[in-house]
């Protein structure tokens, strides 16, 4: 018997996965979700731009985590656009490019948000960091035209957005090491507010940033998404997938301390 | 010469470049700028070059019928159809678009998905507490992984309401991070910067060549 504890045969615990994420995904279950003060801190940021200010929304990831970003970047357009602030959006990432463009359009369906005027997206450019350095001189200087095609010089809302200047926040949704070279080349360099978004992963990563004060915010994962949609008041797929998140945790602590208390028992016979 | 040149190259660029980050100058700053849009140029042929080096390992790979050879057909489907929607009409046209979300991104989220299930059947097999170390750290991601969801709360407080501390799980995970978690990270992030830079000024010096390739 405890050897067949310890030893659980992986096939098993496959399907004792896809059941914990199956189940709640039909039978939808809802849990009180409290809210972390970086996402509290991020959140409050965003509140006291005045209308007519203007935010970055950086994509810089690919599908492989869109489910923990996506509702990022939901959350915070609908805030943005429900409090009149006008979002650029831009990738350092090439698979960024249709992600960010396709989200975008989702959420101005959603919101009637308009085109040049209320955001713009401007695509991708190779070269993260002197992509990052090149938009703190002259964001035309990178980015000529949108992602249209359309010159930045032709685009109303850019009519009086020349570098970071004139932004009030840069937030950047990662996967990856990207919203490093951010806090490095453009807080650093030119002094401009930083605040991510970011998987699971790397969260621990980005806490020594909180604490200087160099990241005014984060959203940790999709923990944070639910979080944020929480502070939005608008429950969406953050807020479900948690909750379906939960369940593969509790059988994870649950495998591994039935697989420690067979070891303990076996260890104390062995003795 | 072959050698010579790159490492020239190297050296100027890179201490040219240094300096334009202390020098406020409008020449030191449209110097910088005039770089920055050489690398916009350069860029593209990077991709030509890796493009075709991938292209040459999969015809490789075909002629000598190594192990799953014939997969190397699919990538050049693959390429082949993306290539032929995105570089006459772009990456906003409706087909690279369709292709991209219903071909790209299926996959390469299944295939991250796939972690939920390997990183399950890893925890019970690796997470044992035979030492003092092993014990530490299983308890620190047992209470993280309790704190990062809303059921770990709902349990400690339907549990221990008897108890003064509300939320006690998300409030131990995040104190987690914000100590131990951040102690070490920024020693991490210290050295790792001493070493990028001392790296660096390898390289600049000319003194590591490993980029020229050639086992240098």
């Amino acid at each position: 018997m405890l050897e067949k504890l310890m030893s659980i045969d992986r096939r098993i615990i496959f399907i004792l996965v896809a059941l914990a994420v199956i189940l709640p995904t039909l039978i939808p279950v809802s849990m009180p979700i409290s809210v972390s003060e970086p996402t509290q801190k991020l959140y409050d940021y965003i509140e006291t731009i005045p209308a007519g200010g203007t935010i970055m929304l950086v994509f810089d990831y690919g599908p492989a985590s869109l489910a923990e970003l996506n509702p990022m970047a939901r959350v915070i357009m609908k805030q943005c656009f429900a409090k009149d602030i006008r979002v650029i959006g831009l990738t350092l990432y090439a698979v960024g490019t249709t992600m960010g463009s396709t989200l975008i359009q989702e959420v101005v369906e959603e919101t009637g948000a308009v085109d040049g005027e209320d955001y713009v997206f401007l695509g991708y450019r190779p070269g993260p960091v002197l992509v990052i350095l090149g938009m703190g001189t002259d964001i035309a200087s990178v980015f000529d035209t949108d992602y249209n095609g359309k010159p930045l010089s032709e685009i109303p809302m850019m009519q009086n957005v020349t570098n970071y200047d004139q932004i009030d926040l840069l937030v950047d949704l990662s996967a990856g090491s990207l919203t490093e070279a951010w806090i490095t080349y453009a807080n650093v360099q030119f002094n401009l507010q930083i605040a991510a978004g970011v998987t699971g992963v790397i969260i621990s990563q980005m806490y020594p940033y909180l604490q200087t004060g160099q990241l005014i915010g984060l959203i940790p994962g999709i923990a944070g998404a639910a979080e944020y949609e929480r502070l939005i008041e608008a429950p969406a797929k953050g807020t479900l997938w948690i909750n379906i998140e939960s369940f593969v945790h509790l059988l994870i602590i649950g495998l591994v301390v039935i697989g420690n208390i067979a070891f303990f028992i076996q260890r104390r016979r062995e003795e | 010469m072959r050698r010579q040149v790159p490492l020239i190259l190297c050296f100027v660029f890179g201490i040219v470049m240094i300096f334009t980050q202390f020098i406020p100058h409008s020449l030191s700053q449209g110097l910088h700028q005039e770089v920055r849009q050489w690398y916009f140029i350069i860029f593209p042929f990077a991709l030509v070059f890796s493009t075709i080096a991938f292209i040459r390992t999969h015809i490789m790979r075909i002629r000598r019928r190594t192990e799953h050879w014939r997969y190397s057909f699919i990538i050049f489907i693959g390429i082949l159809m993306m290539v032929v929607i995105g570089v006459p009409f772009g990456p906003q046209h409706h087909v690279f678009e369709w292709l991209f979300n219903n071909i790209q991104v299926p996959m390469d989220a299944t295939m991250f998905s796939l972690l939920a299930f390997f990183i399950a059947s890893a925890a019970y097999r690796a997470f044992r507490a035979r030492t003092l170390e092993a014990s530490l750290l299983l308890v620190t991601a047992l209470i993280v992984m309790l704190g990062n969801v809303p059921v770990g709360d709902l349990v400690w407080n339907t549990a221990f309401s008897w108890l003064p501390w509300e939320d006690a799980t998300s409030s131990m995970k995040q104190w987690i991070l914000d100590n131990p978690n951040l102690s070490a990270r920024r020693g991490i992030i210290l050295g790792i910067s001493l070493g990028v830079i001392s790296q660096s000024i390898r390289i600049i010096l000319g003194i590591e060549r490993s980029y020229l390739g050639g086992g240098d």
